[in-house]
């Protein structure tokens, strides 16, 4: 299993070289980093002119993936327009773990503002995931046993009816209704956007409250996918030999649907689930921006739309990592569940 | 313990983790000055009930402001972001502060510069400010004229990626002959000073040594954590995408603020920052949709509109090689005339603003006498054009003449009302035979330049929207100069719309060195009616800034330029 996971990961390191490049050119046509530097008038020319040759924008484009991958420390930049190259340049690059800074919040490591968000945005996900995850098996595992009943049908119907609507209509719609009328209507009333409320502090209470709307919405719009997954991959092992045979031993039925059937219909679920592990680290790009939850989503989002490419490319680095680690994750979980699997 | 235990109490940390990651690590605390430590009437919020025999502590005022977008940096050099900018009133200071109308109060300075006190020459060209001597940072320190020009120094050196090094590289020698003088030459008399200079002051007791060991403060952490001010208010902490708290200053020079706690939140979503202003989870508000207002007027939450100078407005391409069609003066009255205007502010802007008839429609003193705008009137449109050759040869419904179509792109942001716009422009100028059409972009990729290849640097939309301003308040602008049309030599040209008219050349050298305002209201008498007559920028709709004040919030002015410049009289109600 070790060789296996090394030779995986080793296998990961081209891969990663290949997203990069890809990354890096497709950002360079993503727009001017400059041109919203001058806030809400144009930047003016002369300064536009200045700042290309600082922040290293004048240079050719190869040249410029080559300072982010290994650094500019070697070489001496031009600063005072004058011709000669004298200011030694600072950057470590990528393969010394220097992901640069970011060019809207000047001066600040791209790691230290992702460090900032990537714990907002476990809490919110995680909390989603396990919402969905433990709902959908709820709701999943009882649409299988009582295929075709009255509720089963109701929560089909009720769970299609999340999926089909966009999530910023959810969010926005669940903001209004249980923050903006339930507190017009005198009852108890969710608070609308953010993480805490600034006469209170952020205390974990605080945090859990604010969640709440935020975790809804995506855990809706996300719940009929894996529950009707759950639901079908379950109908599939509940007709199989090996249920009915333990139904004729006389097992307790709770213990042939939770540790014979489940665990066998788990399989196709952890793929889907390690699939979208990695994806919680980006955020919910929308989510985050209708409730202004401070995670990776929004960072990713605000950054992109500055054409600041020293924080998109250290966002999408993170979840290309991320990929490949859940993946490798998955592989391991694959043979945990099922000890038919052998990877040596 | 069996693996599904293990598993179980793995998730449970996971989350654990998490929230206590999430609970403690994220913000940005100060290097807490003694003050923020332990202030007196602004002890850390009560979650606790208090001891019974304890005399009541008096609840912390906390204001909370809703700015839709986050500051990208706090040093005023650094930035050109309105919302940042604007909260230098509260931590940092000017040199002097605009009233709500505009006029300059001084702050830092005891009088302003004139001609009458002696502070400003004959000639035009220094400067001398008188600073005041009881003026001191939040740490202690005095804040002195070397202050000023350690700003001056900073904001000109090559090694400081600065976001704009106007105006100080206007300025020809800068001199402190004392702690409270600072004299500043000029080679031409700049008329625009009382705009542009002194936006913020740097501490050079902080910045000097960051200066000194690195060689550049691009990277001190003084500007993005501001540990020293002058102003009222005190950083006391800034969460990357989430808020930031602006304490009170104790040590603060003036008058001591009414509110304790100033608490921006950052809701980039504008529907949410609505939902938030209704359910009175903020108390104040800015860049409002026209289209919210009713609904926050009918909850109770009050508009504010204040002139900023800016005007949503149609730039033209007018130049004969890039568009033929649109180089013909002819063909740009007659879409002045084509668009109803009026009805575009009526119906998409709710009738809450105006059509502006002149680019410096917000400083009516540069405006006068008052250009008066083109009619809506298609019929006397389309006769124009028919007189002008400009007819429908060809019976495709859009008007030509020798083989050139008045077919145009027409091009702005994705900003919906602007979409909007474009729809009704498109049909009123469908109506006499011209068609557009249109293009939407992203700011940093409309916005980009000549050698980003940007759609509207290279002349590539006949007609561009946004809005815009001089620098108000004073009305000084350099879009138009024929030097600014970009070049693969020059491909930072601001001049998008590649017209250059020599007479308003030489109007527009002339004003920027004007320093008597008399003089220089009748320069632009002339380049208004330049403007007119030649159609070179056509208003849409006044844009001034839109607050929306909760109704808690009291006793708040506001200035187009310097919107808190009244902070300390803010308050909020019991």
């Amino acid at each position: 299993m070790t060789r296996y996971i090394v030779r995986r990961l080793l296998q990961a390191v081209p891969l990663l070289f290949v997203i990069s490049i890809v990354v890096f050119l497709l950002m360079m046509n993503m727009g001017d980093p400059i041109a919203t530097m001058g806030g809400r008038s144009a930047t003016r020319p002369a300064d536009r002119l200045r700042l290309k040759k600082q922040l290293g924008l004048d240079k050719p484009l190869y040249v410029q993936y080559l300072y982010w991958l290994v650094g500019n420390d070697w070489a001496k930049v031009d600063m005072d327009d004058d011709g000669i190259a004298e200011t030694p340049g600072r950057r470590k690059g990528v393969l010394r773990g220097d992901f640069g800074t970011s060019l809207v919040n000047r001066g600040k490591p791209v790691l230290k503002l992702i460090g900032e968000r990537l714990p907002n945005t476990l809490i919110l996900m995680l909390a989603a995931e396990a919402v969905i995850i433990l709902g959908s098996l709820l709701v999943g595992i009882y649409s299988a046993l009582r295929q075709y009943s009255t509720l089963d049908h109701l929560m089909t119907g009720i769970l299609f009816v999340g999926y089909s609507m966009p999530i910023f209509f959810v969010a926005l719609l669940s903001m209004y209704l249980f923050a903006v009328l339930f507190k017009r209507w005198g009852l108890p009333y969710l608070p609308t956007v953010g993480m805490f409320d600034p006469k209170v502090g952020k205390t974990a209470s605080q945090v859990l409250l604010h969640m709440v709307l935020p975790v809804l919405s995506i855990s809706l719009i996300s719940f009929a996918a894996y529950s009707r997954y759950i639901r079908s991959t379950m109908l599939e092992v509940l007709s199989q030999d090996y249920i009915r045979t333990a139904k004729s031993k006389g097992l307790p039925r709770r213990e042939i649907v939770f540790i014979h059937a489940l665990k066998n219909a788990s399989l196709p679920i952890v793929t889907v689930i390690g699939l979208d592990l990695p994806l919680l680290l980006g955020g919910a790009v929308v989510t985050e921006r209708i409730f202004a939850w401070p995670g990776m989503g929004r960072l990713f989002l605000d950054h992109v739309s500055r054409a600041d490419l020293p924080v998109v490319m250290g966002i999408i680095m993170l979840i290309a990592v991320a990929v490949v680690v859940f993946q490798i994750i998955t592989d391991v979980t694959y043979a945990w569940l099922d000890p038919r699997i052998r990877y040596d | 313990m069996s693996r599904k235990q293990i598993t179980f109490t793995l998730v449970c940390l996971f989350v654990a983790v998490s929230l206590v990651l999430s609970g403690c690590a994220t913000a940005q605390p100060t290097e807490a000055p003694v003050e923020e430590t332990a202030p007196p009437e602004a002890p850390e919020v009560a979650t606790e009930a208090p001891v019974a025999t304890e005399a009541p502590v008096e609840e912390k005022k906390v204001a909370t402001f809703i700015w839709t977008q986050e500051f990208d940096t706090l040093n005023p050099l650094y930035t050109n972001m309105w919302f940042s900018e604007i909260t230098q009133q509260l931590w940092l200071a000017w040199a002097w502060n605009f009233d709500e109308n505009a006029n300059p109060v001084p702050y830092l300075v005891t009088e302003m510069p004139s001609l009458e006190n002696g502070g400003l020459s004959g000639d035009g060209k220094t400067i001398t400010m008188k600073l005041r001597d009881d003026i001191t940072w939040s740490d202690g320190t005095p804040l002195t004229s070397a202050d000023f020009l350690f700003t001056y120094q900073m904001s000109i050196d090559k090694n400081n990626a600065v976001a704009s090094a106007y105006p100080y590289d206007q300025v020809l020698s800068m001199e402190a002959p004392d702690d409270t003088t600072v004299v500043m030459s000029f080679e031409e008399p700049f008329a625009a000073w009382q705009a542009t200079l002194w936006k913020g002051i740097l501490p050079a007791h902080v910045l000097q040594p960051v200066y000194d060991a690195e060689g550049t403060i691009d990277n001190a952490e003084w500007n993005l954590n501001p540990t020293v001010g002058c102003g009222p208010y005190l950083l006391a902490e800034w969460e990357s995408g989430s808020f930031a708290r602006f304490v009170v200053n104790e040590a603060y020079w003036g008058p001591k603020p009414k509110i304790d706690e100033i608490f921006f939140r950052f809701v980039p979503d504008d529907a949410s920052q609505v939902a938030a202003l209704l359910a009175g989870d903020g108390d104040l508000g800015t860049f409002i949709a026209y289209s919210d207002v009713p609904k926050l007027e009918e909850a109770g939450v009050k508009i504010q509109s204040v002139k900023s100078g800016y005007n949503e407005g149609m730039f033209f391409v007018i130049n004969e090689e890039f568009s033929p069609g649109m180089a013909d003066v002819v063909v740009r009255q007659a879409i002045a005339m084509s668009i109803n205007r009026q009805a575009i502010v009526e119906d998409l802007l709710l009738g809450k603003t105006g059509v502006p008839a002149s680019y410096w429609d917000s400083l009516p003193y540069y405006n006068t006498p008052p250009v008066e705008d083109y009619p809506y009137d298609p019929e006397a449109a389309k006769a124009m054009l028919d007189e002008a050759g400009w007819v429908d040869s060809n019976g495709d419904g859009v008007r030509d003449k020798d083989g050139i179509e008045l077919v145009f792109d027409y091009g702005t942001t994705i900003r919906e009302v602007r979409q909007d716009t474009q729809a009704v422009v498109q049909q009123d100028l469908a109506q006499v035979g011209i068609k557009v059409e249109l293009q939407s972009y992203d700011a940093d990729i409309f916005f980009a330049s000549y050698d980003q290849d940007g759609p509207a640097a290279k002349g590539e939309i006949e007609i561009m929207e946004w809005s815009d301003t001089s620098n108000f308040p004073d009305p000084d602008y350099y879009y138009w100069y024929c030097s600014e049309i970009p070049t693969d030599e020059y491909p930072a040209g601001a001049n998008w719309q590649y017209y250059c008219n020599e007479e308003l050349d030489e109007l527009f050298t002339l004003q920027a060195t004007q320093v008597n305002p008399e003089e220089r209201q009748v320069t632009f008498q002339k380049i208004n009616q330049i403007f007119h007559d030649e159609v070179v920028w056509l208003g849409v709709w006044q844009d001034p800034d839109l607050w929306a004040v909760g109704s808690n919030l009291q006793s708040y002015k506001f200035s187009g330029v310097t919107p808190f410049y009244t902070i300390t009289e803010w308050d909020l109600a019991e």
